[in-house]
């Protein structure tokens, strides 16, 4: 990343303090115990490389120039359409979430990034497991448009289990919906930039994650269709270490990059720059 | 609903049984259809990069009087043909072979006809290294580009991505006994309470069945099966099936191709739009 640190863009507006997060007493990397605020200040990057997951709330921060995001579309909420009671009642778990301060699985807005506007997407793993929603994909594809018509970079941070089960097969619609709007974003000649976080599975990764015009993963996240789980349950196969890592990703050719998250912000920036 | 006479069985079926018709191993499968429909079909194979994925068939054939191009999960009945067609679970080089047949058909203006039948796409080793997911999504992305008319039919089960990657159409209808669903129940099961031996509750949920689909949008008609489901008589649930999809071709054949994508995004785009009309829906076809 060396030639990048001599970039001309130089990072004027820094993003904002990371928001505390839970964190195990030991790096569950290295096993050494950690240092919260030192980790903090490092973008929750251990110094021995695990990267802790992060929520919507610390992308946003992490990402955005501070001051500078507007979230749209925040108030639209999912509705338990399945009448979905085992084992727990959807519009509960629901209702408990957001009681708890999430807003959904994605959180959508604009901001600027050293400077310059982006159109900004976080999934958020805490939210049922980061599932496509059907409000998860209407943020998506708004956004999308909106991109489309204004010619704004898109940048998407994806950490997501795949469709949301509770939703049906209108979830699985979402993957349809989404890269309708992707394609008109790709059509319009918008940037997307997609970064893969820990983990992106399922109908998250076959529809709109691994689409980008550049594909950034963070070291050693998940990335995959099938979960290990189910690909052992249906085939006994022994997966070898390793397998589905963005490291695997990069040399199975689905990843442009694996780039440590104390990197993202500086490349993010000079990406904007090399596509205005 | 139906253009049939008979009414759809008032469901004396369990969600489960349902299931059970849509999954018979007797039940007519693509190319049953595809023989049918269009007697002079000819299979065309490949992915042009590096293979053919034998559980979807894909190939030409003359369909009311015009070349069609027409695509189908393919099951196999005996266990060795099972084991050939991969139980109809495609592999990234099915996904690749589709696309690759839909530009054919964009280039000589041939209308398509996808037929859905699989589980899902296949949960193993090899389709992750080959890269299943982005195979998925660029089909997704790339049926909304594809500027002649498409007409999609579930024909027993439509699971999750696997399914949606060949059905993204101008008009999506199901089969009666057939299901179309986020996930498999057993896999829907696995992933909820990490236990798929409660595929039956996880199916009772999940609201899969084509009345469902039918109430929810997904879907634009429920295609009547005959009396004992369409593995008693293969030919007159074809019969049934061709009147559908042709009905649906004909209006489509007629649009300029821009009212044509454009229909086929808002289709896709505003499918849930009954979020805001109706926000609690049950059975109630």
């Amino acid at each position: 990343m060396s030639a990048l640190a001599k970039t001309a863009v130089e990072l004027r507006i820094a993003g904002s303090k990371l928001p505390a997060i839970p964190l195990p007493t030991n790096c569950p990397g290295c096993g050494v115990a950690l240092e919260i605020e030192a980790l903090r200040k490092h973008n929750y990057v251990c110094d021995c490389g695990h990267h802790f997951r992060l929520g919507a709330d610390a992308w946003i921060a992490l990402i955005a120039d501070r001051g500078s995001w507007q979230e749209r579309w925040g108030d639209i909420r999912s509705h338990d359409l399945l009448n979905w009671k085992v084992p727990k009642p959807y519009q509960e778990v629901v209702e408990q979430l957001l009681e708890d301060g999430l807003n959904e699985a994605v959180r959508t807005g604009t901001c600027t990034l050293a400077g310059r506007p982006i159109w900004l997407a976080a999934f958020d793993f805490r939210f049922v497991g980061g599932t496509l929603s059907i409000v998860a994909g209407e943020r998506l594809a708004r956004g999308m448009e909106q991109a489309s018509s204004s010619g704004i970079p898109y940048v998407l941070v994806s950490a997501s289990g795949g469709a949301r089960m509770q939703e049906g097969v209108l979830a699985l619609m979402q993957l349809a919906k989404v890269n309708a709007a992707l394609g008109r974003m790709h059509a319009a000649g918008v940037p997307y930039f997609s970064v893969l976080t820990d983990p992106t599975f399922g109908g998250t990764a076959a529809s709109l994650a691994l689409l980008g015009d550049i594909n950034i993963a963070e070291p050693g996240a998940a990335i995959g269709f099938t979960g290990p789980r189910v690909i052992k349950q249906a085939t006994y196969a022994d997966l070898p270490p390793g397998f589905q890592s963005a490291e695997f990703q990069l040399a199975h050719g689905q990843v442009d990059l694996v780039l440590p998250r104390t990197e993202l912000r500086r490349l993010l920036a000079h990406l904007l720059e090399m596509y205005p | 609903m139906t253009r049939h006479g008979r009414k759809p069985e008032e469901t004396t079926l369990s969600v489960w049984q349902v299931i059970e018709l849509a999954r018979h191993q007797d039940r007519p499968y693509s190319l049953d259809y595809i023989r049918r429909l269009a007697p002079d079909f000819i299979e065309l194979h490949g992915d042009r990069l590096s293979g053919d994925d034998p559980a979807l068939v894909g190939g030409i054939g003359t369909w009311h009087g015009r070349t069609t191009v027409f695509l189908g999960h393919q099951k196999g009945r005996s266990l060795k043909e099972r084991v050939a067609r991969n139980w109809g679970m495609m592999h990234p080089e099915g996904y690749r072979k589709a696309i690759r047949l839909a530009h054919h058909a964009a280039k000589f203006r041939f209308p398509i006809v996808s037929l859905i039948d699989t589980p899902g796409a296949y949960p193993g080793a090899g389709a992750e290294e080959r890269g299943i997911a982005a195979a998925i999504a660029a089909a997704i992305m790339e049926w909304f580009r594809i500027p002649v008319p498409i007409v999609a039919a579930v024909i027993g089960e439509g699971g999750s991505g696997g399914a949606l990657g060949m059905g993204v159409a101008d008009r999506v209808i199901m089969l009666e006994n057939s299901i179309y669903s986020v996930a498999s129940p057993e896999a829907a099961a696995s992933i909820v309470w990490r236990d798929n031996a409660r595929k039956v509750e996880a199916a009772e949920q999940l609201q899969l069945t084509s009345r469902d689909l039918l109430a929810m949008g997904v879907v634009e008609e429920v295609v009547t099966e005959p009396k004992g489901s369409a593995h008693v008589d293969h030919d007159a649930v074809a019969t049934a099936l061709d009147e559908a999809l042709h009905r649906h071709m004909q209006s489509l054949l007629t649009q300029p191709t821009e009212d044509l994508l454009q229909h086929r995004y808002e289709r896709f785009r505003y499918i849930d739009s009954l979020v805001h009309a109706e926000p609690q829906f049950g059975p109630k076809v």
